[in-house]
């Protein structure tokens, strides 16, 4: 693909790029940009190709996702994939919805999965191909993370009616 | 489950409501390195112009033609006869005026 196309493709996917590159990245704007600038720099560099013309959205956002992982982990903010993931305590939720405090809560997997799903309207299995992980592990980690985020919404609801 | 999804689906679209005031940065100004052509031309031609010199076959000179050398001498009985040689050069040459610096 040439250069002019591919750029073309990033403009048109800058909006949900930029949201979708600050939300692996803990909601840290400054991060995000360096992440996104990063990512494009890799598409127009030729270093990630694009194989599957129609799967541009997936292909962006898990080069995205990589390259987040890797400023995370240089910064030592990268939190491990492990299923046993222990979150927070929940005792910081104030009267008003702090979206992404409520996020940062579940594991990163459940909350990419949530976020792929609810936000950037993505099937379950694209977000599968996005962590490249099966989709059956990809339905459990939409299903618990669903359960822990109902939990999670209710307990805040729950802080803001006793206040 | 419906009322979990709805409350999740719910709980999502107040978030991108909040995230519409986020403010997206400007698509930028990716400049793309681009690979220096020169130099692997240049190397290129250096190797095709010294793979030319050290091949190229020194010429030859070509010998020189052969020389027929006519000379007139006197044989066993005095007589004058032609003498006819041919050489690849000339080991002694002899001015055919010679004899007069000689005899005279």
């Amino acid at each position: 693909m040439k250069h002019n196309q591919l750029e073309n493709i990033l403009k048109e996917f800058h909006r949900d790029a930029y949201l979708w590159a600050r939300q692996c990245c803990g909601f840290e704007d400054d991060l995000a940009k360096d992440v996104l600038q990063q990512s494009y720099l890799k598409i127009l560099e030729g270093k990630a190709t694009l194989r599957y013309p129609e799967k541009v959205k997936s292909w962006l956002f898990s080069i995205i996702r990589f390259t987040a992982i890797d400023e995370l982990r240089k910064n030592g903010k990268w939190v491990s994939l492990e299923e046993n993931y222990d979150s927070p305590e929940v005792e910081e939720l104030n009267q008003e919805t702090d979206f992404q405090k409520l996020l940062m809560k579940l594991s990163p997997m459940q909350r990419e999965v949530l976020l792929m799903v609810f936000y950037h309207e993505m099937t379950i299995a694209q977000a599968a191909e996005i962590l490249q992980i099966g989709l059956g592990t990809a339905r459990t980690h939409y299903e618990r993370g669903k359960k822990k985020l109902k939990e999670l919404i209710e307990l805040q609801t729950q802080a803001a009616n006793g206040k | 489950m419906e009322n979990e999804d709805k409350l999740i689906k719910a709980f999502f679209e107040d978030l991108k409501e909040q995230d519409r005031n986020i403010p997206i940065p400007e698509f930028p100004e990716v400049k793309v390195k681009s690979f220096p052509y020169w130099i692997p031309m240049g190397v290129a031609a250096s190797l095709i112009i010294g793979a030319f010199l050290i091949f190229q076959r020194p010429e030859i000179p070509e010998p020189p033609a052969d020389v027929i050398i006519i000379s007139l001498q006197e044989n066993e009985d005095h007589e004058q006869e032609f003498r006819i040689e041919e050489k690849a050069y000339i080991d002694i040459w002899e001015s055919s005026t010679s004899s007069l610096l000689t005899e005279f």
